[in-house]
């Protein structure tokens, strides 16, 4: 193993284990936490096993591996953004709709 | 002047101590048949107490929310105590109380779902800025263009609208952040009939408009230009304009 491959699998475990804690302590939800687990795995497979890099970009006609990493990440980060646009848009629209409702209900009390 | 039906007068209003107590006054006298109601957006100022002083009601929303969901406050509001009509009113004093009722009576003599207070569909003597001129006249560029209908002032909010849309509006949502000429192509495509009267509008007497500065106006106008577009892709295949 090459030191960077060190280094990444160290990373890699380190953040599994810190989403395992965070599941463990109710900070994130088993649900959540699910795309990150599998982009760690993703990151751990690749660090212990350069070799499957070279395989799969060789296999889709990319001639530089490492570019091959930098655009799953991409795409991957680039989905995970986009899932929690729709999801604070989502929530944005809950508040509005719970400050209205609440506003409203206050002035009834009175 | 028709004065069965239940109306009611929503401002919406934020930081507008100055300019709200005679916009008040002047209602009181000009559509004493109508029901006010202030949306206060959690102002800083002493707006709700200058309501309070003038014995209108006022809601105080819990937190800021901006103009657009402030006046859906004021629907909500008019959707749970059962009003056949709203009518929208700017605090600022631009809208003037004496002009509410023509937009009620073309509610009611054209059976329309929505009616807008128009500024340029007959020379009014509205002294309008230049930019603000421009945007109008593009923004109604693309209503015509995405929905065939002439409306001359879309960025208009001094509106009336029926219990149609008062329902429908209360309970979608999505109710945009800027509910302008993109709200009024989605009406139109929907179906809903849209009408416009002229009114007398007063440039606001004081205090800063939601739009001043440089960088909310380039916001404003590109949100806008982009919602149209996307709700007119929203609607293709499923159009009921009439």
């Amino acid at each position: 193993m090459t030191p960077t491959s060190i280094f990444l699998t160290i990373i890699a475990i380190l953040v599994i284990l810190y989403i395992l804690i965070s599941i463990r302590k109710n900070k994130l939800s088993p649900a959540n936490s699910f795309i990150w687990i599998i982009f760690c795995i993703v990151l751990l497979v690749l660090s212990i096993w350069p070799a499957s890099l070279d395989w799969l970009a060789n296999l889709l006609g990319i001639s530089y591996p490492p570019t091959l990493f930098l655009a799953i990440a991409i795409v991957i980060l680039f989905i995970m953004n986009f899932t929690q646009s729709k999801k604070i848009e989502d929530l944005q629209k809950k508040i509005i709709d719970l400050g209205q409702e609440l506003s409203i209900q206050k002035d009834k009390k009175k | 002047m028709e004065k069965r039906n239940k109306i009611l007068v929503i401002i919406p209003a934020y930081n507008e101590a100055k300019n709200i107590g005679p916009v008040l006054e002047s209602l009181k006298k000009e559509v004493f048949y109508a029901d006010v109601i202030v949306i206060d957006d959690h102002s800083t100022d002493s707006t709700k107490e200058v309501v309070e002083k003038n014995n209108i009601k006022c809601i105080t929303n819990v937190f800021n929310m901006r103009y657009a969901w402030t006046v859906q406050t004021g629907i909500k509001y008019a959707e749970y105590h059962n009003y056949d009509y709203a009518i929208f009113m700017d605090a600022d004093g631009q809208h003037l109380a004496s002009e509410a009722a023509k937009l009620y009576d073309t509610m009611i003599n054209t059976n329309s779902d929505i009616v807008i207070g128009s500024r340029y569909l007959k020379d009014t003597g509205y002294k309008c800025p230049l930019f603000r001129k421009i945007g109008t006249k593009f923004f109604a560029g693309l209503v015509r263009l995405f929905t065939g209908k002439k409306i001359a002032d879309p960025l208009s909010g001094f509106q009336c609208i029926n219990k149609k849309v008062i329902d429908f509006w209360s309970k979608c949502g999505n109710y945009p952040e800027y509910p302008d000429a993109n709200l009024i192509i989605e009406m139109l495509l929907r179906g809903y009939k849209i009408t416009e009267t002229p009114v007398k509008m007063k440039n606001r007497e004081s205090g800063a408009s939601m739009h001043s500065g440089i960088w909310k106006p380039i916001k404003y106008m590109t949100t806008q230009f982009y919602t149209c577009i996307v709700t007119f892709v929203k609607y293709i295949g499923k159009r009921r304009i009439k």
